[in-house]
C-alpha cells in the first residue's frame, strides 16, 4: 500500500487498537487471578468508566468537542431503563436498548442547539444541561423518587457474569469506535478538531460530523449508565454528578487524549487509584484534579503519547 | 398582587446585582482570552469562605472581612492566570491541546480541585455567615427587606459603579478595553498585554469573591456553593453577549428579575432549571446575545 497520511493514520490507529485488545484480553483473564467479589466489582466499575472515557474521548480527543455531560447522559440512560422497568415492566432486553436510543435522541436535540456554534458554547451548554438534568430528576419526587433513587431489575445476580457483560460492552464500544475512526469519518473527525474552518472549506459538513459523533458518544454513555443501573440495581441522581464527569475527564487527560488504549488505561488507573486514595482519606478528587491540571499543562498527550514517544525513540 | 410583584421585582433586582458582580468578571475574561472560566463559581466560594472564616476566627468586624475576601479573590485570580493561563497566549509552538480545549480542561479541573480542597480542609458543613448589619426585617414601601440585603445591595451597586468608572476612565481600564479589542494591536501600541491579562483575572476574581462575601450571610456557604451562581453567570454572559461587560450587567438584572417571578408564578422546585430555558432560547433566537457582536458561527 502507498504510504500516505491515510495509511499512517491507519497504522497508528491499528497499533492503538491492538494494544486495547491486548488490554481487554488481560481483563478477560483477570477473574482467574482475582477471585474476590469486591475486587472484581472494582474492576467492573472501572470498565464502566472506561466505556464513558472512550465515549468522551471520541468526542473530545478525536473531534475536539468538549462536552461536560457524559455522566449526565449515563444518568439519563440509567433512568430510562429504570422508568421503563418500574412503570411498564418492560423486560431489560428491551429497556437497555431503549436507553441507548433515548440518549442518542436527546444528544440529537441538544446537539442541534449547540453544535453549529463554535468555541466554548458546547461546554457551557452541556454543563448547564448536566446540572439541570440532575436537579430536575432529583426534584421530581412523584415520578423518579428524587434523590432516593430508583430500584432497577437486574439481568443476573452473578457478579462474574456482569463482569463479562461489561467486558463485552467495552469490546463492542472499542470495535464501534475503531471502525468509525478507521474510515473516512475518522479523518473527518480529526480534521474538524484540528481546523474546523479548513475542513469546512474542503467540503466537509462540519456540523454533520460533530452531530454523528455527539450522538454516538451520548448513546454509548446511555448504554454504560443503563448497564451500570441494572448491575447496582439502583439509579440515583448521583450518577450524573459533575464530579463523575470530572473523573471521566481525568481518565482521558491522564490516559491520553485521542487514544483508545489511553482511555481504558486511564480509566483503570484513575478508578483503582481513587479506590486506594479513598481508603487514605477521601482525597481522590483532589489528587486527580491536580493531576489533570499538571498533565494538561505539561504532558498534553497523556501517558499514551508519552509511552509511544518512548517506544519510538527506542526503535530509532 | 401589585404589592407582591413590586416585592419580587425588588428582590430580583437585588439578586441581579450580585449575579452581575460575578458575570462581569466572567465576561471580561472571555472578552480578553476568549475562554470560559469554569472555576468562576470557586472564586465566589473562596470569597464567601474567606469572609466567613476571617469574621468568625479573628472575630473582626465583617466590614474588615469584606476587603479580606476581595484580596483573597484577587490573589487567587492572579495566581491562576500566572500559573495556568499563560500557555493560552504565550505562543507555545507544539501545544498538544488547542486553546479552548486546554482552557476547558484546566479550569474544570481547577474547579473540582478547589471544591474538594475546601471540603477537605474546612469541612463539608455549611457556615452561617455573619451579617454586615444586624436588623430585623423592615418594609421599604411595599418591599420587605433585611438590613443585610439592603446594605449588601448598596455595596454591590457601589462596586459596579466603581468598576464602570475604572474601565471607562482610568489608564488601566482603557488598557483592558484595548487588549480585549485587539491583543496584537494593543501590544504594538505599547500596552503590556500580559500584565493586563493578569489584572483582568485579579479583578474578576475579586468581583466574584466580593459577590460571594456579600451573599455569604444569605446563602450559608458550603464547598459547592459556587456551582449555581456560576451556572447563572454562564447563562448571563451568553444572554448579554459573550465578552460584553455592559451586556452582562443588564442581562444579570433581567435574569435576577425573571427568576424571582418564575420561582413564585412558575415552580419553586425547578427554579434552577429555569436558567437552562433562558440559555436555550437565547441560543435559538439570538446567539450573539443582547449586546454582542455577530460572527460566532464556525
Amino acid at each position: 500500500m502507498k504510504a500516505g497520511p491515510a495509511s499512517l493514520w491507519r497504522d497508528r490507529l491499528a497499533f492503538d487498537a491492538r494494544a486495547a485488545v491486548l488490554l481487554c484480553a488481560v481483563l478477560a483473564a483477570l477473574p482467574l487471578v482475582i477471585t474476590g467479589p469486591y475486587a472484581q466489582g472494582i474492576i467492573l466499575v472501572s470498565m464502566y468508566f472506561a466505556i464513558l472515557s472512550l465515549a468522551w474521548n471520541a468526542l473530545a480527543g478525536y473531534t475536539g468537542q468538549f462536552s461536560l455531560a457524559p455522566a449526565a447522559f449515563a444518568m439519563l440512560g440509567g433512568y430510562t431503563t429504570a422508568l421503563l422497568d418500574f412503570y411498564w415492566h418492560v423486560p431489560l432486553v428491551l429497556a437497555i436498548p431503549a436507553a441507548v436510543v433515548s440518549t442518542a435522541l436527546l444528544g440529537l436535540v441538544l446537539g442541534k442547539l449547540v453544535l453549529n456554534l463554535s468555541g466554548p458554547y458546547l461546554s457551557l451548554t452541556t454543563l448547564a444541561f448536566a446540572e439541570i438534568a440532575r436537579v430536575v430528576i432529583g426534584n421530581s419526587h412523584e415520578f423518579t423518587r428524587g434523590d432516593q433513587g430508583m430500584h432497577v431489575a437486574t439481568l443476573t445476580e452473578s457478579r462474574l457474569a456482569y463482569y463479562y457483560i461489561f467486558l463485552a460492552a467495552l469490546v463492542l464500544v472499542l470495535a464501534v469506535l475503531y471502525f468509525m475512526l478507521r474510515g473516512r469519518l475518522g479523518r473527518f473527525m480529526t480534521a474538524v478538531r484540528d481546523d474546523a474552518i479548513g475542513a469546512e472549506s474542503r467540503g466537509i459538513d462540519v456540523v454533520r460530523v460533530k452531530m454523528i459523533v455527539f450522538c454516538t458518544s451520548c448513546a454509548i454513555c446511555g448504554l454504560a449508565g443503563s448497564l451500570y443501573g441494572t448491575f447496582s440495581q439502583l439509579v440515583s441522581p448521583e450518577l450524573g454528578l459533575l464530579q463523575q464527569t470530572g473523573l471521566v475527564l481525568a481518565m482521558v487527560v491522564i490516559g491520553g487524549m485521542g487514544s483508545l488504549t489511553g482511555s481504558v488505561v486511564g480509566a483503570l488507573l484513575v478508578y483503582l487509584g481513587s479506590e486506594w486514595l479513598r481508603e487514605l482519606g477521601n482525597v481522590q478528587v483532589i489528587v486527580f484534579a491536580l493531576l489533570v491540571i499538571l498533565f494538561a499543562r505539561w504532558v498534553p498527550g497523556g501517558l499514551w503519547s508519552a509511552a509511544v514517544a518512548r517506544i519510538g525513540r527506542k526503535q530509532a | 398582587m401589585l404589592r407582591l410583584s413590586l416585592d419580587l421585582l425588588a428582590n430580583g433586582l437585588i439578586y441581579g446585582c450580585f449575579y452581575a458582580l460575578m458575570a462581569v468578571g466572567l465576561a471580561m475574561i472571555f472578552g480578553v482570552l476568549k475562554i470560559v472560566n469554569f472555576a468562576h463559581g470557586e472564586f465566589f466560594m473562596i470569597g464567601a469562605y474567606t469572609y466567613v472564616l476571617v469574621a468568625l476566627n479573628f472575630s473582626v468586624s465583617p466590614w474588615l472581612a469584606l476587603p479580606c475576601a476581595a484580596i483573597g479573590g484577587a490573589a487567587l485570580g492572579w495566581i491562576v492566570e500566572r500559573l495556568l493561563m499563560r500557555p493560552l497566549y504565550a505562543g507555545y509552538a507544539s501545544w498538544g491541546f488547542m486553546k479552548d480545549e486546554y482552557a476547558v480542561v484546566v479550569t474544570f479541573g481547577l474547579s473540582l480541585l478547589l471544591v474538594n480542597l475546601v471540603d477537605k480542609v474546612v469541612g463539608p458543613y455549611s457556615y452561617k455567615g455573619p451579617a454586615l448589619i444586624e436588623t430585623s426585617r423592615f418594609a421599604l414601601g411595599p418591599v420587605m427587606l433585611t438590613g443585610q440585603k439592603a446594605i449588601a445591595t448598596v455595596v454591590a451597586v457601589f462596586i459596579m459603579i466603581a468598576l464602570a468608572l475604572f474601565l471607562k476612565k482610568s489608564v488601566w481600564g482603557k488598557q483592558i478595553q484595548a487588549v480585549a479589542q485587539n491583543r496584537l494591536g494593543a501590544s504594538l501600541a505599547g500596552i503590556d498585554a500580559t500584565r493586563t491579562t493578569s489584572l483582568i483575572f485579579a479583578i474578576s476574581g475579586m468581583l466574584a469573591a466580593l459577590s460571594g462575601a456579600l451573599l455569604a450571610p444569605l446563602v450559608n456557604p458550603s464547598p459547592d456553593v459556587g456551582s449555581f451562581p456560576a451556572i447563572k453567570s454562564y447563562v448571563i454572559v451568553v444572554l448579554g453577549g459573550m465578552g460584553s461587560v455592559w451586556g452582562a450587567m443588564i442581562a444579570a438584572l433581567i435574569v435576577g428579575v425573571s427568576e424571582a417571578f418564575f420561582s413564585v408564578y412558575g415552580s419553586y422546585d425547578y427554579r434552577d432549571a429555569f436558567g437552562l430555558a433562558i440559555l436555550v432560547l437565547v441560543l435559538l433566537l439570538r446567539p450573539q446575545g443582547l449586546l454582542g457582536q455577530k460572527g460566532r458561527d464556525v
